[in-house]
């Protein structure tokens, strides 16, 4: 017979749910409205999510402080895990979500926005990676991962194109073997150490001395697998560039960043008791991943012709370059993950957005993707102010200083520099100066040829409204001004990141 | 506020080139100038202010930017920089008033403006993340100015001008980052101060590594053989005020780089690499001479003519004495009048005829005797010809190296000589003999603009060539504290040996900074 189970309501520590049950709150809502009034204006549901998000992001700021003052909190029959990795992903979760819905007020109808659905699917996903980066429970965390890759799936399909629906189920089919291979892993460890929880897992085979050997580096290639598909990680990263030029330029900017990060943290997770076990083959799996996704996206990007398939393969080179921290390990390199994410946000978002206010409704004639280089010629003569901004966040993602994204990839070599690895320091510096071929080649066609006759000035902001300059003049603010906010940023991650014991 | 003098110097180009954008494209020239001349003037008040008796940094400025991570905004110069700054203020003042008529003129002129931002930061940086900064930075007006104004094939040139660069200077930061780091482990706390690192004695070995990183970095700057393959495309497509900035200015933060991180931080690597980059040196001024040889075209002559001399600044700083070292910053300046005002120069001949071929020239000598009279004296004194600028620094340079190696010295001083061939063979070429091609019969005069940049630089040539004392002495000083510096850091008796002691010189407190 099944014993009583007495829980206290104290002890369940429900508060720790509050950031992610805001989101999902507010998605029931919208549909709710959505039942009852069938024609509202879609800027009204942008407003209604931003203010459900910003709610969200209020409660972070007070978590953020508790953590400060009494440290790691559990809840939820220890299921939920509130530490510093935690707060610092959700933060860039969040905040790129604050940045991104005001996307969609678009001066053309693009009609996915004006759906009820896609403001609550976009709600839900929130919350997937929400919970994704808040626990160490392995089943925990393939739930919020299913929840969010599923939202974002619809969220692609839902842009209405032959390419998006084709990106879609790309996504999709790819991202259901990812989760069998994530299932695979997980099922893996489980077998060997009795725990879903990441610690315990970690405590089971540091008790055996790893002695499953060839069974834990199966389970690691299968989780590395799972989470690479996210990550985007080489071998892994296929379906990206399809994605990226099927999605709306909003949301593969919004793909860059979001998924990843959680990506990041699951990795970290999983990874931190590993490469510190001494165990060779780990250390190898990785370094290997690292240097691979760092290298050959670059190589890729360079003979793109279109800009949003070179961003999209600029981005796996990005995220491999991230990649690089949770191989090194060091409370240093963590904190630099943090750090290059955040100021990779502003720029990312901000190029995503460019080519998103420059989208045509219709392709013209002749025009077989919607921004080739060629469209962007003589961006100067015809759109100067527009023009200098792209070649910003060019030379942001170059690692141009004082830039923005140059103090994340300083502090990223740096943590390789002081953690040993000085050849992976030297390939990450080479990797930059190969990237920086493909975003001064934007530049040159903006800044050094002539336009093409027929395409005016207007074409490059055909679907700018206010809100749009709005963000990406606080994505350009955040990238000059990048170097003011760095040290109270640094200081703030570092304290968070140490304090979790990574 | 003149304790800010050198944030000031940085600043007011930026911001005035920020105002520049709302003003009418008729007047902006003349708004460059007007700024240009305040910078300048500024820049000569250093001077006036700069107190020669001083070994150390003077009219330094410090503020924290990333302290957690110990990087700091941190201004200070000595003897050493003052001088290119003020080259660098002049060459661009001169530069804007020699404009002529050009496309996008205010484009052109607010871009210089922002270059003179960067050139003037790179000089006055103490801080290597900051010098980075300024560094890398100077790469954006620079790629703009060749990929907008240049000739035919300038998108390729511009785009090779800038990856060469971007690559050699990302190697240099991981120099940059593994010093700091070493630092951390000596004292418990980050810095990327250069005067603090000074203070770091490092193993032999940890040397060799860090100055090859830095060296990939400063050398293709220089541009040093075999890194030098980016600059002759580079001059070739350039405007005029893009070749006469990158030849005067650009060229020197490579070798002014050797001077502020390679000697003073990593003696016993530079003792140790001595012999190799004064071969390298050696290639580059004899190879380049017999490549310029070889050129037909005038602006190519003068471009390979150029990085010859670049070599034997090289030479010079790696001799690792007083005199060479001094030499070679004396040579920097003068070889920024000389190599900018014979760009100019070309400049003045391309803008009448549209072509540097110095086949389609001969005689010129007849039509525009006073423009052929100043490219005479300023084609001698690059050959180094007594009495005129280049002559003083050659000549120390020369002098240096012959303390360390007679052989190679007088190689390097017969490589010399027969380099002055070339210059002298395009000179009879373009300007003596019969007046053969009808084009060349009825070519104005050089004329009022354009002896406004000439004159002061062929008197600046003439002068320092007759009386370098008051620019030799704040070098020397400055020089003589690195050299001190140097020698009591050296770990390796060769070291000890090859660098001079000078003693009343010690810039260095004796330091805990040490890494085992």
């Amino acid at each position: 017979m099944l014993s009583h189970v007495n829980v206290s309501l104290e002890s369940l520590n429900i508060a720790t749910l509050v950031p992610m049950l805001i989101p999902i709150i507010g998605a029931l809502f919208i549909l709710v409205i959505d039942l009852f009034k069938k024609d509202l204006s879609k800027s009204m549901y942008v407003m209604l999510s931003l203010l459900f998000v910003l709610l969200d992001f209020g409660s972070l700021i007070d978590f953020a402080i508790r953590f400060d003052t009494n440290g790691t909190l559990l809840g939820y029959f220890d299921l939920m895990l509130v530490d510093g990795l935690a707060l610092l992903a959700q933060f860039v979760i969040v905040g790129a979500s604050l940045l991104f819905i005001p996307l969609a007020l678009t001066s053309k109808r693009f009609h996915e926005f004006s759906y009820s659905e896609f403001f609550a699917l976009f709600l839900f996903m929130i919350a997937g990676f929400q919970f994704m980066v808040a626990t160490d429970n392995l089943i925990l965390i393939f739930i919020g991962l299913e929840t969010a890759s599923l939202a974002l799936y619809t969220l692609i399909a839902l842009h209405n194109r032959t390419k998006s629906f084709e990106a879609a189920v790309k996504y999709f089919t790819m991202g259901a073997l990812a989760a069998g291979f994530y299932a695979f892993g997980s099922m893996i460890f489980y077998a060997l150490s009795g725990s879903v929880e990441i610690h315990q897992i970690a405590a089971v085979f540091h008790a055996d001395g790893f002695a499953n050997l060839p069974y834990i580096l199966i389970g690691v290639v299968f989780l590395l697998g799972a989470v690479g598909f996210k990550l985007s990680l080489v071998p892994f990263h296929t379906w990206a560039p399809d994605v990226y030029e099927g999605a709306s330029a909003s949301m593969a900017g919004y793909m860059s960043i979001v998924p990843k990060i959680a990506g990041f943290v699951v990795v970290m997770r999983l990874f931190e008791f590993l490469v510190h076990s001494g165990v060779v083959w780990m250390d190898v799996i990785l370094y290997a991943t690292v240097v691979i996704t760092m290298t050959a996206p670059n190589i890729w990007a360079l003979v793109q012709t279109d800009v949003k398939r070179m961003l999209a393969y600029s981005s796996i080179s990005h995220a491999g370059f991230v990649m690089a921290a949770v191989l090194i390990a060091t409370t240093q390199s963590n904190s630099a993950l943090f750090l290059y994410w955040t100021l990779f946000t502003f720029t990312n978002l901000g190029s995503f957005s460019m080519l998103w206010i420059s989208r045509q409704k219709n392709l013209p004639a002749g025009q077989s993707s919607d921004h080739p280089y060629t469209k962007f010629s003589g961006m100067i003569k015809t759109a100067p102010i527009a023009a200098t901004i792209m070649a910003l966040f060019m030379l942001s993602l170059a690692g141009i200083p004082p830039f923005g994204l140059f103090w994340g990839k300083l502090y990223m070599i740096s943590s390789a520099v002081s953690g040993g690895y000085i050849v992976l320091a030297l390939i990450m510096a080479l990797n930059s100066a190969i990237a920086g071929y493909y975003y001064v080649k934007l530049i040159v066609y903006m800044f050094m040829k002539e336009p093409v006759p027929g395409l005016e000035g207007k074409v490059y902001s055909m679907n700018a409204s206010t809100s749009l300059r709005t963000i990406i003049g606080i994505a350009a603010i955040g990238t000059v001004f990048a170097v003011i906010a760095i040290n109270p940023l640094l200081e703030f991650i570092t304290r968070f990141v140490y304090n979790s014991g990574y | 506020m003149l304790d800010h003098i050198l944030s000031i110097l940085i600043f007011l180009p930026a911001l005035a080139g920020i105002l520049g954008f709302v003003i009418h494209k008729d007047s902006v020239k003349t708004y460059g100038i007007a700024v240009s001349i305040i910078e300048f003037l500024g820049s000569l008040y250093l001077w006036f202010a700069f107190d020669p008796n001083v070994s150390g940094m003077q009219f330094m400025e410090s503020m924290p930017i990333i302290p957690s991570f110990g990087i700091n905004y941190l201004l200070g110069i000595d003897g050493i920089s003052l001088f290119i700054i003020i080259m660098a203020a002049l060459f661009t003042m001169l530069g804007i008033a020699s404009l002529g008529e050009t496309k996008k003129i205010k484009n052109l002129v607010i871009t210089l403006l922002f270059l003179q931002m960067t050139m003037v930061g790179v000089f006055a940086a103490l801080d290597a993340i900051l010098f980075y900064v300024f560094w890398e930075l100077s790469l954006v007006p620079m790629l703009y100015i060749i990929g907008a104004w240049g000739g035919p094939l300038r998108i390729y040139a511009s785009v090779k001008f800038f990856l060469y660069t971007f690559t050699g200077s990302l190697i240099m930061l991981v120099g940059m980052l593994f010093t700091a780091y070493l630092y951390y482990q000596a004292t418990g706390s980050w810095s990327f101060s250069i005067l603090e690192w000074y203070r770091l004695i490092l193993p032999h070995s940890y040397q060799l590594w860090l100055f090859a990183a830095f060296f990939i970095g400063f050398a293709i700057k220089v541009p040093m053989f075999p890194f030098h393959t980016w600059l002759p495309y580079a001059h070739g497509q350039a405007p005029t005020i893009g070749s006469v900035i990158l030849a005067a200015v650009l060229l020197k933060m490579g070798t002014y780089a050797f001077i502020r991180f390679s000697l003073p931080m990593f003696p016993d690597a530079a003792t140790f690499f001595m012999f190799p980059i004064a071969v390298l040196a050696i290639i580059m001024i004899i190879y380049t001479a017999m490549v310029a040889y070889a050129q037909e075209d005038i602006k190519q002559v003068v471009a390979y003519s150029s990085v010859s001399h670049m070599g034997v600044i090289v030479l010079g700083t790696f001799a690792l004495n007083v005199e060479g070292i001094t030499g070679s910053v004396f040579l920097m300046i003068g070889h920024g009048i000389v190599s900018g005002a014979l760009f100019l120069l070309v400049g003045v001949i391309y803008d009448r005829r549209h072509t540097k071929l110095m086949s389609e020239f001969g005689g010129l000598a007849h039509v525009m005797p006073r423009y052929a009279t100043i490219f005479g004296i300023m084609m001698m004194a690059s050959v180094g010809l007594p009495l005129l600028i280049n002559f003083v620094g050659e000549f120390l340079s020369l002098l240096g190296f012959y303390n360390q190696s007679h052989i190679t010295t007088l190689l390097a001083g017969v490589a010399i000589i027969v380099g002055a061939i070339y210059m002298l063979s395009a000179f009879k070429k373009a300007f003596f003999g019969e007046v053969t091609n009808e084009k060349n019969k009825n070519l104005p005069d050089i004329n009022k603009r354009e002896l406004v940049a000439l004159i002061p630089l062929t008197i600046i040539a003439v002068w320092l060539g007759v009386y370098p004392k008051p620019i030799l002495n704040p070098i020397n000083n400055s020089v003589e504290s690195i050299v001190a510096l140097m020698h009591e850091k050296a770990i390796s008796p060769e070291a000890k040996t090859r660098i001079p002691a000078l003693e009343g010189k010690i810039a260095i407190q004796k330091s805990e900074a040490e890494v085992k």
